[in-house]
C-alpha cells in the first residue's frame, strides 16, 4: 500500500495521542537540537516533534529502547504497548544477536522479552549516509528484509508500505482507518530498487578503502604489538559498547530487602576495567590494549561462534562516539593484515 | 521451556555455621523449597540488602532439602558471610551450569585435586560418589592449602579415610611456627608423585586458584591423562548464571552454562583461561 508522508505523521500523532491501537507511546527519530551535529535520536513524539524517518540511523542504538540501561529483572517490569518508528537496517540486524542471546531455550530475560512482545516495529529505508556508515562491509544491507512488522520505503512523497508480520497486518488495518491508504501505481517498486541500489553504491565508494577479507579469524592471531599501538588513544570510556547495538554485557545488581528479592540488571562494558574481576581481585584482562582487543575478539569472533554472525551491523556509531577519535575500520583491517610476529 | 523467570530466588535459613579455617567458613542452609542440583553446577546466593555472588554447594547432591556452601572472605558479599549469624536468611537461584558426569565414571578409578577454597565444590563431587561407592573402583582425594590452619574440613578427614577404597592425601606449602602438621609439606601438584593410577581413560578432577589449576593440569597431561579425562571447574565472573551478562565468557564458551565444569580438550585453545 501507499501512504502520503503527510498523513502518515498525523497518524503517528494521533496514535500516541489517543492511543489507537492501544499503542501508550510512539517512538521516533528526530534530528538533534544541537545544529553541528548531524545526527538523529529517538524520541516520544509530540505535536513540536519532526521526525526523520529516511535519512540514516539514529545515533542512540535501537536496542536501548529494549535493554534499557537500569531495569528491574525480579520481580520483573512489564514494559507497554509501543510503537517505534524508523528502525534502519543495522539495528534490524542486531536483534538476530539480541534475540539469540536473549530469549533461548534455556533462558530468557523477562523484561527484554516482555519489550519485543509488546513493541510493533516500522522501519525505513536509508535515504542517505553518515561518514560512519557501513552496513554493506559486514554483508548487511542499508534495508531490512527481517524482523519487521512492517517497512516504509519512500517514493516521492510518499511511502511504500510492506508488511512483514502479522502485528504490522493488525497495524495497516488501523491505519486505513484514519488515512487514505493507495495502490501502488506500478513502478513504484522499480523506483525503490534504484534508490536501494544508489545508497548500496554509495556505501561501497565511502568504504572501499577498509575493505578486507571475511575471515576474522586472522584478527586473532594479529600481531599484539598491532593492539597496543591501536589502544594508545583509547581512554576506555566505554562509549563504544554502550553505544553499539549489539553489545548487551550488564551486570545484576542484588537490591533485595529483607522481605523481596529484587534483582536489577544495569549496562556494563568490557572496557572498563573492573569489568570481569572475581572475587579476591584478579581480573583476566588488566591492561586497556587487552580489554580494546576484546571487543574486537567478541565482536568478529566470539560473538560469530556464539550466534552464527557477526557482532557488528556496521552502523559506524562506535566511531562517532570514541574518545579517542579511533576509526573502528581502520583497526579491524589494520589488524587483519598483521600477523603474528612469534609466540 | 524457559518460561518461568530465570532470576526466581527462593529464601534458605541458615542453621548452622562452620568456620573451617580463619577465613573460609561453611554455612549449613535450608530453602524453602528443596533446590535438587547435580554435583559441579552452582548456584547465586543472596545477602539481603548487600548482594549476590556464584557458589559451587560443597554438599553432596544427594540432599536436596539442605546445603552446604564453603565460602572464602575475598570481597564485598563474602565479607557478609563471615558476619551472618545462625537463623539469618538468605537467597538461592539456580542451580546453573555443567555437572561432573558421575554417571559415566562407573568402575573407574577417581581422582580429585582440590586446593584452598576449591576443595569445597570438589567435596561435593566426594561425598556424591561415596553414596555409591560401589559403583567405582576406587576414590583418590589430594588436598592442599597453605598451612595447617587453612586446611578445611579438617575434623571429616579421619572418617572418610575409614572409608574403603578411599584414599586422602593432604598437604600443606608450609608449615608456620606453633602449627602442628604430620602429613606431607610441599606443593599439591607434587603428591602425584605419591599415588598409584593408571592415567588412561581415568577421570581427574582439579578446582583451586588458578595457579594451581594450570600446574595442576600440565602435571596431569605429564603423568599421562588425556585432555578430555581432565576436569577443571573454572572460576570465572558470573554474574547473570545463565549466559546473558557476558562476564565469563571464555573465548568462545560461557563459564555458566557451557561450564563451569569443562574438559581441558575443550577449553585449551581458549586464551586466558588460567587468569
Ligand atoms: S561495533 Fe561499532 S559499527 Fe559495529 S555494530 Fe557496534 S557500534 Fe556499530
Ligand atoms: S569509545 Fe573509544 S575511547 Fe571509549 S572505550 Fe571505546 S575505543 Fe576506547
Amino acid at each position: 500500500m501507499i501512504v502520503k508522508a503527510q498523513d502518515f505523521l498525523s497518524f503517528l500523532i494521533k496514535c500516541q495521542k489517543e492511543s489507537l491501537g492501544g499503542f501508550r507511546q510512539v517512538i521516533v527519530p528526530r534530528k538533534s537540537r544541537n545544529p553541528e551535529d548531524n545526527q538523529q535520536l529517538f524520541e516520544e513524539i509530540n505535536d513540536s516533534t519532526e521526525p526523520v524517518l529516511e535519512s540514516y540511523r539514529t545515533i542512540d542504538p535501537l536496542r536501548a529502547l529494549f535493554y534499557f540501561s537500569r531495569e528491574t529483572l525480579l520481580p520483573a517490569d512489564k514494559g507497554k504497548k509501543r510503537l517505534i518508528v524508523g528502525a534502519k537496517g543495522c539495528d534490524m540486524a542486531a536483534f538476530q544477536i539480541l534475540d539469540k542471546a536473549l530469549i533461548n531455550e534455556d533462558f530468557v530475560d523477562p523484561v527484554y522479552q516482555a519489550w519485543r512482545e509488546q513493541t510493533t516495529i516500522i522501519s525505513t529505508d536509508c535515504a542517505e549516509i553518515c561518514d560512519s556508515c557501513h552496513c554493506t562491509l559486514v554483508g548487511g544491507k542499508p534495508y531490512t528484509d527481517q524482523n519487521y512488522d512492517l517497512n516504509l520505503s519512500g517514493v516521492g512523497q510518499h511511502y511504500l508500505i510492506t508488511i512483514g508480520s502479522q502485528k504490522g497486518e493488525e497495524l495497516l488495518k488501523i491505519m486505513k482507518e484514519v488515512v487514505d491508504l493507495s495502490l501502488p501505481q506500478g513502478d513504484e517498486i522499480d523506483k525503490i530498487k534504484k534508490n536501494r541500489d544508489a545508497v548500496v553504491v554509495k556505501l561501497n565508494e565511502q568504504n572501499s578503502r577498509f575493505s578486507r577479507s571475511e575471515d576474522y579469524s586472522a584478527l586473532r592471531k594479529s600481531d599484539i604489538e598491532g593492539w597496543i599501538d591501536d589502544s594508545k588513544s583509547c581512554i576506555g570510556c566505554g562509549g563504544c559498547t554502550n553505544i553499539c547495538p549489539t553489545c548487551y554485557c550488564i551486570i545484576i545488581n542484588d537490591d533485595s530487602t529483607g522481605e523481596e528479592f529484587i534483582k536489577v540488571r544495569s549496562a556494563d562494558s568490557c572496557q572498563l576495567h573492573g569489568y570481569a574481576r572475581v572475587a579476591g581481585g584478579d581480573t583476566p584482562r588488566p591492561k586497556m590494549y587487552q580489554r580494546f582487543r576484546n571487543r574486537y575478539l567478541c565482536k568478529f569472533d566470539y560473538m560469530k561462534s556464539n550466534f552464527d554472525m557477526i557482532g557488528c551491523t556496521g552502523c559506524g556509531r562506535c566511531i562517532d562516539v570514541c574518545a579517542g577519535e579511533i576509526e573502528f575500520r581502520e583497526v579491524v583491517q589494520k589488524n587483519m593484515q598483521l600477523p603474528k610476529v612469534q609466540e | 521451556m524457559a518460561q518461568t523467570n530465570p532470576y526466581k530466588t527462593f529464601a534458605a535459613e541458615i542453621y548452622e555455621i562452620i568456620d573451617e579455617s580463619p577465613t573460609i567458613r561453611t554455612i549449613r542452609v535450608k530453602p524453602e523449597k528443596p533446590i535438587p542440583f547435580r554435583t559441579g553446577q552452582f548456584i547465586e546466593l543472596t545477602i539481603p540488602n548487600i548482594g549476590e555472588g556464584p557458589f559451587t554447594p560443597s554438599s553432596s547432591h544427594h540432599i536436596s532439602d539442605k546445603m552446604d556452601v564453603t565460602i572464602m572472605k575475598a570481597g564485598f558479599v563474602t565479607e557478609y558471610v563471615h558476619k551472618a549469624k545462625v537463623g539469618d536468611r538468605i537467597g538461592i537461584r539456580g542451580p546453573y551450569g555443567t555437572c561432573y558426569p558421575i554417571d559415566e565414571w562407573k568402575g573407574k578409578d577417581v581422582l580429585i585435586m582440590g586446593g584452598g577454597v576449591g576443595m569445597a565444590p570438589t567435596r561435593s563431587l566426594f561425598l556424591s560418589l561415596l553414596q555409591d561407592i560401589d559403583n567405582y573402583n576406587s576414590i583418590t582425594f589430594l588436598v592442599g592449602a597453605r598451612t595447617p590452619n587453612d586446611m578445611i574440613y579438617k575434623q571429616h578427614i579421619q572418617g572418610w579415610r575409614d572409608i574403603d577404597k578411599v584414599n586422602i592425601l593432604r598437604s600443606v606449602d608450609r608449615v608456620p611456627e606453633g602449627e602442628e602438621w604430620n602429613e606431607e609439606v610441599c606443593l599439591i601438584t607434587k603428591l602425584l608423585s605419591k599415588i598409584n593410577i593408571k592415567p588412561e581413560g581415568n577421570p581427574v578432577v582439579v578446582c583451586g586458584p588458578p595457579i594451581m589449576m594450570k600446574f595442576g593440569t600440565m602435571d596431569l597431561l605429564k603423568y599421562g591423562y588425556a585432555d578430555k579425562d581432565i576436569y577443571l571447574s573454572m572460576e570465572k565472573k558470573m554474574y547473570c548464571g545463565i549466559g546473558h551478562c557476558r562476564h565469563c565468557v571464555i573465548g568462545q564458551y560461557y563459564a555458566c552454562k557451557d561450564g563451569p565444569v569443562f574438559t581441558y580438550d575443550k577449553v585449551k585453545n581458549e586464551e586466558n583461561i588460567w587468569e
